[in-house]
């Protein structure tokens, strides 16, 4: 809890607020929780930043994977979740490979992103993939460069997916229609026009 | 056997300040005790190996003419000495001292479940009780020490510990594996933190070692078995064929005024050449070689793996007559009280943490080769190059814990422990050697925490090397350049960093060698976890192994710097005296015994012996087993066996084992 300073103006209140890091604003429980969904021993973590070092998406961004993971140990819950950069991992699993102390922090990630949607955090971009997969099995459906592109190649216009058998689009839907995905998705993504 | 006396047993309960007190419930074992058959007095106190803790042993002895003693404590391994030495104090044979463990086996592990453990130490303490009733007087037998010593490995280490033992006027074999004495140290360029050169301190030990009169020293030589035990070991050593026989040698062969003097002729005629493995390949050699010109002895060496045998060697040693290309390996068998181990390190292969490159970019190496082409002796005469085409590199990083503090199951999880501090001193030297040379070092921790070693790294900042702290991800390879692209992240800036270097020195784990764990079999020496040999004790032992009469010095126990290894060195040539001094050692009495009344005579015992200690014996017409007390261990594997049930296991008998197990199962009603 940032302490109160009154300083009575708001912008130089923000400016000069109190980052310290007091125990009590974290939450044990979101290091566990973490731990749970990622199965992997991101309380292990000794800082190394090999991790970062490893990740593609570190140098173009401000997304640091190491940071997270330091997150996750403090039990910085609200910080880590509401971290726009917790959408910039691509899963290449790169920092996974070589995390010396056999971590897998790409599944930090996953699990961090999986408590952010609880929250109701997560990019458009992200509720829209949902939607596409919904509606064509596909998170990026084939298109007609593709489809020119695979018939230069000697292969058929569509891939063997629900592309080419539609019939499983309703299985999938299914599964979506279980954990509310495209429900919340659909809630969301109208939330947001209004 | 003595004759049978009522069991009257005296028990005492240690509360190990919390440590046992803190989850078992003291009075309620005390009282427990005092009700089970042959306990006449049931005692607690804080600390039991204390002055006062053993008082009440020796008090209660006297008191209470007691045939028994129970304390339930700790780990027999410490103290059970402690509390036989209190009961021979007062006035009963140590032997009839029996421990049980309440602490590791048991506060320790049930320390949220104070009912359990409590219930858990009353079966311990009634289990003890039931063999403490049948305990029997044993008399340790005493055997003469030889006086003689063996070290192995002849590093700093094992060079620091044969010197302390031949001039403490014993006669030490010291045996080395590869041609030369100097291991490691000698290939070093200069030490942290004092930068002496490493030659320089080193090589004058090294001669002291070759002129020694107490130390016979046995180059080119590996430990081939081991036999006997604590002041009577005997070993024997293979003397690999060397090709070259010393001036010594050749006279016993009649040779007179031949034999090696060193004088070269024979490698410079030598038609083959390979990678001297001292300069790891960086250097050739011939097939005639010695390593450096500093080596002890200065003997050279035939490599028969690739000699050709031309002859011509032969010929240009003329008259000397030192070199023999029919040579085998030879055996021989040596008598010696103690054991040094000494076996020291190699280096981890680094090329299995793929992503940093070695040995598939040539301008990554390791700091061993580092201090190679830094060495004025070494094979650029100490211009650091680049492999890849023999520029001045202007730009290197260092890679710290490279493969240390790694628990992927590849690299090592332990810290190696001296590469953060020659790291430090590697990018002093290229800072002292190379004008406006850049050195980045990329570390997760500095550790320096030895004597002036925190000077030393103040002092290396001081002089301009970079500091990144983070670890190395990956390293690329720029195909033209040969430069390399090193990834990091840089953790107090939080980014990630790609710096273009000329050379980059893998600070390399280190581990045994396969060598060493060979020889760690032979003297019945065990291993930690990490794979380096173990001591008797972190803390009170270190020196010390389980096998009575074995001792470790080096970084064969782990990784330890030089300072570290001739400190333990010393310890262990002083602790490796003790025995050899004194002259004589007590075995304890655990000898199987043969009840040659009950002995068949089938013979079957003595091959199972893994000791040897058995034979059978004519004795009044009729075949009985005979045990060699001093070859015996105890282990009972005889007893086990035995069909006719003729083998007494002294302080393991059947009827002790028994009650043991009734005492267990039956709850104490047998
Ligand atoms: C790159 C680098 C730089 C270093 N710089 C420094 C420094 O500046 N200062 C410092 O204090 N420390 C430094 N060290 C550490 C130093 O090398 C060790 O502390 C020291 O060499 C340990 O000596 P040792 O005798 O225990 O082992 P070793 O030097 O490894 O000697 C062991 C000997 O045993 C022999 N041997 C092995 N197995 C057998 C066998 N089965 N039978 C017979 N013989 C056998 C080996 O051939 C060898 O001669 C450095 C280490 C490295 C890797
Ligand atoms: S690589 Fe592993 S140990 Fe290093 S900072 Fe990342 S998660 Fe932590
Ligand atoms: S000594 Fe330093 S570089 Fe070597 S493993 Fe330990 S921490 Fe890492």
């Amino acid at each position: 809890m940032a302490r109160e300073k009154n300083y009575g103006n708001p912008q130089l209140e923000n400016k000069l607020r109190d980052r310290y890091y007091y125990v009590d604003d974290t939450k044990p429980e979101f290091l566990a929780n973490v731990e749970k969904i990622g199965r992997t021993i991101a309380h292990m973590c000794y800082q190394c930043g090999t991790c970062t070092g490893s990740c593609p998406s570190a140098p173009r961004s401000s997304y640091r994977i190491r940071l997270f993971v330091r997150r996750a140990v403090l039990g910085l819950e609200e910080e880590a979740l509401t971290d726009p950069d917790l959408w910039l991992c691509t899963t290449c699993y790169s920092c996974t490979d070589r995390c010396p102390r056999d971590i897998a922090p790409t599944d930090i990630i996953m699990a961090m992103r999986n408590l952010a949607f609880k929250w109701d955090i997560i990019p458009r971009n992200f509720l829209q993939t949902v939607q596409l997969i919904y509606k064509s099995g596909h998170g990026v459906p084939n298109n007609d460069v593709n489809r020119a592109a695979r018939e230069r190649l000697g292969l058929p216009r569509d891939p063997p997916t629900t592309h080419a058998y539609p019939e499983f689009i309703p299985g999938i839907q299914k599964i979506l229609d279980h954990y509310k995905l495209k429900e919340n998705a659909d809630r969301m993504l109208a939330e947001e026009g209004k | 056997m003595a004759e049978k006396k009522e069991a009257r047993i005296g028990v005492f309960l240690c509360h190990c300040g919390t440590n046992i007190a803190g989850s078992i419930n003291i009075k309620e074992v005390q009282d427990y005790a005092r009700t089970l058959p042959g306990v006449v007095v049931s005692d607690e106190y804080q600390y039991m190996c204390s002055t006062p803790g053993q008082g009440k042993i020796v008090d209660a002895i006297k008191e209470h003419n007691l045939t028994g003693i129970v304390v339930a404590a700790c780990s027999p391994r410490l103290h059970e000495p402690t509390f036989r030495v209190a009961s021979k104090v007062g006035g009963i044979n140590p032997f009839r001292f029996e421990m049980a463990n309440i602490r590791e086996q048991n506060s320790w592990v049930h320390m949220h479940d104070k009912e359990g453990a409590t219930a858990k130490a009353k079966d311990a303490v009634r289990i003890a009780v039931a063999k403490a009733s049948l305990l029997e007087d044993l008399f340790p037998k005493s055997v003469p020490v030889e006086k003689a010593a063996i070290v192995v490995g002849a590093g700093v280490a094992g060079i620091q510990a044969s010197l302390d033992l031949a001039n403490a006027g014993i006669p030490t074999y010291l045996v080395e594996k590869t041609p030369t004495i100097g291991g490691r140290m000698s290939q070093l360029d200069k030490t942290f933190p004092t930068l002496d050169c490493s030659q320089c301190i080193l090589t004058p030990k090294m001669v002291d070692v070759g002129r020694n009169e107490n130390i016979i020293l046995k180059t080119y030589t590996e430990v081939e078995k081991v036999e006997g035990y604590i002041g009577n070991f005997e070993i024997t050593l293979r003397k690999k064929a060397r090709g070259v026989m010393t001036p010594e040698e050749a006279e016993a062969k009649g040779i007179v005024g031949g034999g090696c003097n060193g004088c070269g002729d024979c490698s410079g005629v030598c038609p083959v050449i390979k990678g001297n493995e001292f300069e790891f390949a960086m250097a050739p050699r011939k097939a005639i070689f010695i390593h450096h010109p500093q080596v002890v002895p200065n003997i050279y060496t035939v490599d028969f793996e690739s000699c050709i045998k031309c002859g011509l060697c032969v010929e240009a040693c003329g008259d000397k007559k030192a070199i023999d290309l029919e040579m085998e390996d030879s055996f021989e068998k040596i008598k010696v009280g103690t054991a040094i181990l000494a076996t020291g390190y190699e280096l981890f292969p680094i090329e299995k943490k793929a992503e940093w490159g070695y040995n598939r970019f040539e301008n990554v190496i390791t700091g061993l080769e580092f201090e190679r082409l830094i060495c004025a002796s070494g094979p650029t005469g100490g211009h650091l190059v680049r492999p890849s085409d023999g520029q001045t590199p202007k730009k290197v990083g260092f890679v710290l814990c490279a493969g240390s503090r790694d628990n992927t199951g590849i690299g090592k999880p332990y810290c190696s422990r001296f590469c953060c501090m020659y790291s430090l001193k590697h990018a002093h030297q290229i800072i002292e050697k190379i004008p406006g040379v850049k050195a980045y070092l990329f570390y997760m921790d500095i550790r320096s925490f030895g004597k002036m070693y925190e000077e030393f790294y103040y002092r290396i900042q001081d002089e301009g090397a970079k500091f990144i702290r983070g670890r190395v991800a990956n390293i690329l390879e720029d195909p033209k350049s040969r430069n390399l692209m090193v990834f990091a992240e840089d953790t107090l800036l939080q980014r990630p960093v790609n710096i273009e270097l000329d050379l980059v020195v893998l600070a390399s784990a280190v581990q045994p060698s396969p060598e060493a764990d060979t020889v760690r079999k032979l003297f019945g020496v065990s291993k930690s976890a990490d794979g380096w040999m173990l001591e008797a004790h972190p803390k009170l032992n270190p020196c010390g192994t389980t096998t009575a009469g074995v001792f470790l010095a080096g970084v064969c126990q782990g990784p330890k710097d030089i300072p570290d290894t001739v400190a333990q060195a010393e310890g262990a040539a002083s602790a490796a005296s003790i025995p050899i001094h004194v002259g004589k050692v007590e075995l304890e009495p655990y000898f199987a015994q043969c009840m040659e009344e009950k002995c068949a005579g089938c013979g079957m015992c003595v091959n199972l012996c893994p000791y040897s200690a058995l034979a059978l014996v004519e004795k009044e017409g009729k075949k009985v087993m005979q045990v060699t007390e001093a070859k015996c261990k105890g282990c009972g594997t005889c007893g086990g066996f035995c069909p006719g049930g003729a083998i007494h296991m002294q302080h393991f008998t059947t009827p002790q084992i028994v009650a043991q197990i009734d005492a267990f199962l039956l709850g104490g009603e047998q």
